[in-house]
């Protein structure tokens, strides 16, 4: 290896070098953060967003009702004014077009909700959440057991028109 | 030394046209290193989600990579059109480059389909794309590289 090549390959190893040092002090507090678990901001914004629902059962329906989750039954209005879960919002699946803006004026966007209709055999409940995660809000579940299984443990359940 | 000073007085046309290739390699190379650079330094976060797109390194690496690999090209394209310490820019750009293609060919060998996040975070070039334009690039390095032994260039 000449002198020339020698010093050729020092100074290329300088321009790295620098680059990195570089690089480090500008990007230190955010390369901190990554090594000590923290992400950076944009990373969590690009998160994939939910596509579809997540179930929770009876017990956790109650505790999150208790917390303030919005409850909204997706049944057909006359189904829901013979009795539905205490507090729960009419939003019938087959008008959630003509009712989705009430909704959303109603409905922060990152609020829990919990979604039910007639049961384990009523896909409408699993439906609608889908169409509110695509719809924009962030935290929705899917109580599959519904009316019926709140309603055969006994529970209070509420009558009335929306 | 004596060698090349000799080799340069072998006739103007060939030396004229080296010393255009040369001055163009250079400033074409350095060019696009330095935009390269800028742009990626622009936005750490989204070329770090591009380099870990890759899947080669664990997670947190790829950010250490996002963060210092846009100051090396910087400073490296920068040298370039400088017109100073050429050779050892060269030599990173070129360095840089043919890593660069050794990944771009295992893309290419996994089938995977990313971005190659060369430039613009975002942007959409395939590894198969990325790969050839990266041959023309490690052409400009030997290009510039070899041209500057020429004297007073």
């Amino acid at each position: 290896m000449t002198a020339e090549t020698r010093r050729i390959l020092l100074e290329a190893a300088v321009i790295v070098l620098l680059g990195v040092v570089l690089g480090l002090s500008f990007n230190g507090r955010m390369l901190l953060n990554v090594f000590s678990g923290r992400l950076p901001q944009t990373q969590v914004e690009a998160e994939p967003r939910a596509l579809y629902p997540v179930p929770v059962d009876l017990a956790a329906v109650r505790e999150l009702a208790a917390a303030g989750a919005v409850l909204v039954d997706a049944r057909a209005a006359e189904l829901y004014a013979d009795g539905h879960l205490p507090g729960a919002r009419s939003f019938p699946l087959g008008e959630m077009d003509e009712q989705l803006e009430v909704f959303r004026q109603a409905v922060p966007t990152d609020a829990v909700i919990i979604t039910y209709c007639n049961g384990y055999g009523c896909p409408d409940s699993f439906d609608q959440g889908v169409r509110l995660l695509e719809a924009g809000w962030q935290d929705v579940r899917v109580f599959e057991g519904g009316y019926p299984e709140w309603r055969d443990a006994g529970l209070p359940v509420e009558q009335g028109a929306p | 030394m004596a060698r090349r000073r000799s080799a340069g007085r072998t006739g103007g046309a060939v030396s004229r046209f080296a010393r255009i290739a040369y001055h163009l390699s250079r400033l074409v190379l350095g060019g696009l290193f330095l935009y390269a650079g800028l742009v990626k330094a622009g936005d750490v976060t989204a070329f770090a989600r591009d380099v870990a797109n890759y899947k080669i390194l664990p997670y947190s690496w790829n950010y250490l990579v996002a963060a210092t690999l846009p100051y090396i090209e910087f400073l490296a394209g920068l040298l370039l059109i400088a017109n100073r310490r050429v050779r050892p820019a060269a030599l990173v750009t070129g360095g840089l480059t043919a890593v660069f293609m050794l990944i771009l060919a295992s893309v290419v060998a996994r089938g995977l389909d990313i971005d190659c996040g060369c430039f613009r975070p975002g942007g959409h070039t395939t590894a198969a794309q990325a790969l050839w334009r990266d041959a023309g690039i490690l052409l400009l390095s030997i290009v510039t590289y070899r041209l500057r032994g020429r004297p007073a260039p």
